[in-house]
């Protein structure tokens, strides 16, 4: 699968969940709708956008998710239309959260960022674990490598996390009659 | 083979290796709010015909929104409440409710050696038992609720050693700062923590619960400390545990709950907090901590600063705070609510300060021995017990480019309302700092009651 788009360029560190999306915004009971409300807790955050309109990667700086534990992060970016956060790390949770919800998580060398920051846009080929700089008229020859996770890119590209732990209900049920043991 | 705390726990809930490093790794305790949980109870509803793996494992909570502030947040609640009804679910609701970091563990609900989820980052709180526990998002908590199991890649393991004795007026909040800016805010991402040493051994639950509280802060899975006579003291006699002889004969295999004498670490880290003093926050994450008669770093990162209005070189103590709020999962326990008491006991707050307790057991407790008239006649709010400011979600929201000092865990821009600046510290640095409208040390206020044990349960 293929990712192309435009970047939305977050030139700062550690972007954590309050600032995608602020607690006081995570008062409904459904995942649906939250792009409205992404990256309000950010300062600039909502002129970024609009700055950036059509944007579907995010682009960004060290440990982008930290924090809360909020699966709204994720739901509002992909809401939004980000198929992509591109940064050199992450925090656990929300790449957990991002795997889930078809927004991949790509990290890449550090030194690369400021690079990623100016370009307009990127291609990312999620199947093959690339990802090149993409101009109008033309795309990079450079080439960067990424990697995935292998179980979870399945979740990414075909969803479906829920419906393997339910295929995995008979296995459990029987480990827990049969083999589990006490801790110790 | 040797083997680690953490690897007891994990290889024991094992279900299956799949690629990649993950686990399929079964759940012994669900612990679900209103915030989180709906979306997942109403997906299996209409997705998995309502069938939950083991209701007999989750316990729920309204924790963050309680009771509820308008008609979305009273849904919510709405929505858990008659979820749990449905299955028979165990919920604390308003009026015997309280932070689920805090209500799971006092209801007995968290023991040595499970397994713990919920959709909250600071779920790490409860590895103070000697439990692998984790944050994870509403799908992950979902998947749990319907097969009993999470897919998680191994964390690497770190051990941070602990010598020396807190004291000097440091308290656990100020050893997880101390950590924290010493590991840097990611520095422990992909790790799951052991900690062990002298000075975790001295510290009460109620303490070990704070400093595995901000393990996140530092980017990491958990923290967990072995259970010991500590532990097993809280845990005898507390509801929903079992009595007597069968109690007695889940403690003889909790017991084998430590690492063994040459288990291996990724990483080891080993600090002494023998000087130890207490820490406050300047930036906007907890790494960026320092002692409280510390200055802004020379280096301190340009957004920060700006957010923060402060300039490198800046002191710490001094600076003119606007409000104060003693509370959240890591410092609204029983033990903080005395170390504030010994504070604020005859004086007058001259800030805004809101005390919450971490649940409604705990405002019992602390009425009972009288706290509530101490906070009060100082002039300090007594709330009932929830998340309350610490996430700027309901009530005590800070006005933007307002100063509070808090005893909560994170500072980050935004997080106790927009354009609010946010110190951390210990719940008696923070209630000093209420009473001189400055961020202060208990000591400058002279001499208090039995300081040297501030925020220990050993203050009985």
């Amino acid at each position: 699968m293929i990712v192309e788009g435009n970047v939305l360029p977050v030139d700062r560190a550690n972007v954590d969940t309050d600032q995608i999306i602020p607690a006081f915004l995570l008062t409904g009971i459904t995942s649906t709708g939250l792009g409205v409300h992404l990256f309000k807790g950010m300062t600039g955050g909502p002129d970024l956008l609009a700055a950036h309109p059509d944007a579907s990667i995010v682009v960004t700086r060290e440990n982008f998710g930290c924090g809360s534990s909020r699966e709204h992060a994720a739901w509002a970016l992909a809401d939004r239309g980000f198929r992509a956060v591109v940064a050199p790390s992450f925090a656990r949770i929300f790449q957990e959260n991002a795997y889930n919800n078809g927004v991949a998580p790509v990290v890449v060398d550090a030194a690369e960022i400021d690079t990623l920051l100016a370009a307009p846009a990127l291609r990312i080929d999620l199947e093959n674990e690339t990802l090149q700089i993409r101009h109008p008229e033309l795309v990079e020859g450079r080439t960067l490598k990424f990697s995935l996770d292998p179980l979870r890119k399945r979740f990414l590209l075909e969803g479906g996390y829920l419906e393997f732990l339910a295929n995995k209900r008979d296995a459990v049920r029987s480990w827990l009659n049969r083999d589990r043991v006490r801790p110790g | 083979m040797s083997q680690s705390l953490f690897e007891k726990v994990w290889d024991a809930h094992v279900v299956e290796q799949l690629p990649g490093g993950n686990a399929l790794l079964f759940v012994d305790r669900i612990v679900a709010h209103e915030i989180t949980t709906p979306q997942g109870a109403l997906e299996i509803e209409q997705r998995y015909g309502d069938e939950l793996f083991d209701k007999s494992r989750i316990v729920a909570m309204n924790d963050h929104v309680s009771p509820a502030k308008d008609t979305e947040t009273a849904i919510q609640a709405k929505v858990l409440r008659q979820w749990a009804k449905r299955h028979g679910i165990t919920l604390y609701d308003i009026g015997d409710n309280g932070i689920c970091h805090v209500i799971a563990p006092e209801r007995g609900h968290i023991e040595p050696g499970m397994t713990v989820i919920c959709g909250d980052s600071h779920t790490c709180t409860l590895g103070a038992f000697g439990a692998f526990a984790l944050g994870i998002g509403t799908t992950v908590q979902t998947g749990a609720m319907l097969a009993g199991c999470v897919v998680l890649e191994r964390p690497k393991l770190m051990r941070v050693t602990v010598n020396g004795r807190l004291g000097h007026g440091a308290t656990a909040k100020d050893l997880a700062l101390y950590v924290i800016s010493t590991l840097t805010f990611k520095g422990a991402t992909g790790y799951a923590i052991e900690y062990r040493g002298e000075a975790i051994d001295a510290l009460s639950m109620d303490e070990r619960m704070t400093l595995c509280n901000m393990a996140v802060e530092a980017g990491g899975t958990t923290a967990m400390i072995a259970p010991d006579e500590t532990t097993f003291s809280y845990l005898r006699g507390r509801e929903n545990q079992p009595k007597g002889e069968a109690f007695e004969t889940n403690v003889a295999s909790w017991r084998a709950l430590r690492a063994d004498p040459d288990a291996r670490y990724d990483r080891e880290l080993t600090l002494d907090v023998s000087t130890l003093r207490p820490m406050v926050s300047w930036g906007t994450n907890p790494g960026e901590s320092v002692p409280l008669d510390g200055r802004v770093p020379a280096d301190a990162d340009a957004k920060s600063l700006e957010y923060m209005d402060l300039a490198p070189g800046d002191a710490l103590r001094g600076l003119p705070v606007d409000q104060a709020f003693i509370g959240s999962c890591t410092n609204s326990r029983l033990a903080d609510l005395r170390a504030a008491g010994e504070v604020l006991r005859g004086r007058k707050v001259s800030v805004p300060t809101i005390i919450t307790p971490g649940s409604q057991a705990v405002k019992r407790a602390a009425e009972k021995e009288g706290l509530h008239d101490v906070f009060q006649d100082a002039g300090a709010l007594w709330t009932h017990s929830s998340c309350g400011p610490c996430l700027g979600m309901s009530m005590g929201v800070v006005a933007p480019g307002s100063r509070c000092i808090s005893s909560s865990n994170r500072n980050f821009p935004g997080r106790m309302g927009a354009g609010a600046r946010v110190h951390l510290a210990s719940p008696a640095v923070v209630a000093a700092s209420a009473i001189l409208g400055r961020i202060a040390s208990p000591e400058e206020l002279g001499p208090i009651g039995s300081l040297e044990k501030v925020g220990a349960e050993r203050l009985r």
